[in-house]
């Protein structure tokens, strides 16, 4: 009896540990890594992305053109992006993992010039970190340079037109911003090799947290910029 | 940082960074395509192969980065591997909650080896590339391919900026860690959006005192700046070719010799 109880306690155990262990990869977890996708799939989501590099792309050249500085500011910001992925987001359950930026950048800089930014600092994270990778590049702008940013400006101008309290405005814009990047990216998996629900029951398993961390870490973040850069963040208003 | 580091001691980093591009992106692409887990196999040990005997680089380095992506695989392919199934044909099988019947097919097992090993095969194919060119050849090499002028000064300037960016966040990391800055999640999360915010704000400074440093150097809107001496490394796109037919040979002796 005794036996049979101990046994049923070292499965639990490690279906415990095994669960924090997927939490703790999570968030490297998400870029689509190189070769995953098959080439039809790999160049169909770059096609999607397209239109909306180009649109960014014109955005970008316009306010450019309008103030040099602008230029100097878009690398600053990209740069930024690219520091912001690599820090270690603390998680709830004392793993660690990686904020993604999705709803800060969106906020910050608008959606327009975080696709473009977003494809460069992608670029660099799969060619200097090895976290994603040349051929899923197309997706993995799609759901983490598109949906994601998108989603979160669209929420949190929709929000404070609504008369929302900022810090929740904010929060809910970065949190949605960062789960709709997780569902894009178990969709563009599930299409692929079906079975989409388990991919998403994956990635909501591990991410739900994180994506509530990052929401919290958002608010933090806009309520100093508020009290202490209002004037840095006029000059963003050239971008 | 990362791959960089192997590529300014790599001994191809003097070879012009074009053919090195095409010759990852044929051996890349040929590997997806040709859909067989023998190329993927063939692939992650011929490409490996190349990158420690023409690179010089060390194995351990090698490995090291091979490992970086095995999160991402161990997940994706036990969803592949695992999953929902009908009665009848699986190898193994259990019920979860008493109504579902999942587990594992041959078909399934077959379909995320087969993934695991292109996979692996195709990261080699971009090591190949990242670990022997340093990125600054690199923005070069994508100005000769036609990309706009704007975006590549943009990948170059993010380029320079993300060292400095990282050397402000660490030290400022380590300046809260030595104050139990991120003792408990209210404490972590609450300094990191702090580091955040002054990190953002140093750099938009950073940014308004690059432009006045180039301003007054006579800035007229385009960085320009003199290409590397290259070795014009014309083999690759031969080695390119004997990789592709080698790979390609693979593909029909497996065809032939297993149904």
């Amino acid at each position: 009896m005794r036996e049979t109880k101990s046994a049923t306690l070292l499965r639990m155990l490690s279906v415990a540990a095994a669960a924090l262990g997927l939490t703790a990869v999570g968030g490297r977890a998400m870029h689509i890594m190189e070769g995953y996708l098959p080439v039809p799939w790999a160049f169909g989501w770059m096609a999607v992305c397209l239109p909306f590099l180009a649109a960014g792309f014109l955005s970008i050249r316009k306010k450019v053109a309008l103030n040099p500085r602008a230029k100097v500011l878009l690398a600053m910001c990209g740069a930024f992006a690219f520091v912001l992925s690599a820090l270690k987001l603390p998680s709830a359950f004392g793993s660690c993992s990686h904020p993604t930026g999705v709803g800060l950048g969106a906020i910050l800089f608008g959606p327009a010039a975080m696709v473009v930014l977003g494809l460069i600092v992608l670029l660099f994270q799969a060619l200097l970190l090895a976290h994603g990778g040349l051929t899923t590049l197309g997706a993995n702008v799609f759901s983490m340079a598109i949906v994601g940013p998108f989603v979160s400006f669209g929420l949190y101008a929709l929000l404070k037109k609504a008369g929302c309290n900022r810090a929740l405005a904010v929060f809910l814009a970065a949190a949605l911003g960062d789960l709709a990047t997780y569902v894009t990216t178990s969709v563009q998996l599930g299409v692929v090799y079906g079975n989409f629900l388990q991919y998403l029951t994956i990635f909501a398993v591990t991410q739900l947290p994180l994506a509530i961390a990052e929401g919290l870490l958002t608010v933090v973040v806009f309520n100093v910029l508020e009290k202490y850069a209002r004037r840095e963040l006029e000059d963003l208003a050239v971008l | 940082m990362g791959t960089d580091r192997c590529a300014y001691l790599s001994r191809l980093r003097r070879v012009d960074p074009v053919p090195k591009v095409w010759f990852t992106l044929a051996a890349l692409l040929v590997c997806l395509l040709a859909d067989s887990i023998a190329v993927g196999l063939f692939t992650l040990a011929a490409l490996s192969a190349l990158n420690l005997a023409l690179g010089g680089q060390r194995a351990g380095d090698l490995l090291r980065f091979l490992r970086v992506p095995l999160a991402f695989l161990v997940i994706g392919c036990l969803t592949i591997v695992l999953r929902p199934i009908g009665q009848g044909e699986a190898l193994w099988a259990f019920r979860l909650l008493g109504r579902w019947c999942w587990g594992v097919t041959e078909e399934n097992l077959r379909l995320g080896v087969l993934v695991c090993c292109k996979a692996m095969g195709a990261v080699s194919a971009m090591y190949f590339l990242s670990m022997n060119t340093p990125m600054t050849d690199l923005t070069a090499a994508l100005e000769r391919l036609k990309l706009p002028r704007l975006f590549v000064e943009l990948v170059e300037l993010i380029y320079r900026f993300i060292f400095l960016l990282t050397d402000t966040a660490a030290s400022i990391h380590t300046a809260q860690q030595a104050r139990l800055g991120y003792q408990g999640f209210r404490r972590s999360i609450r300094s990191m959006g702090e580091l955040l915010s002054a990190v953002f704000v140093r750099s938009l400074h950073r940014g308004n005192r690059v432009f006045s440093a180039l301003e007054s150097r006579g800035y007229t809107g385009c960085l320009a700046t003199l290409p590397g001496q290259y070795a014009p490394g014309r083999w690759l796109y031969g080695l390119a070719a004997a990789v592709a037919v080698c790979q390609l040979l693979i593909l029909f002796a497996e065809r032939r010799l297993l149904p």
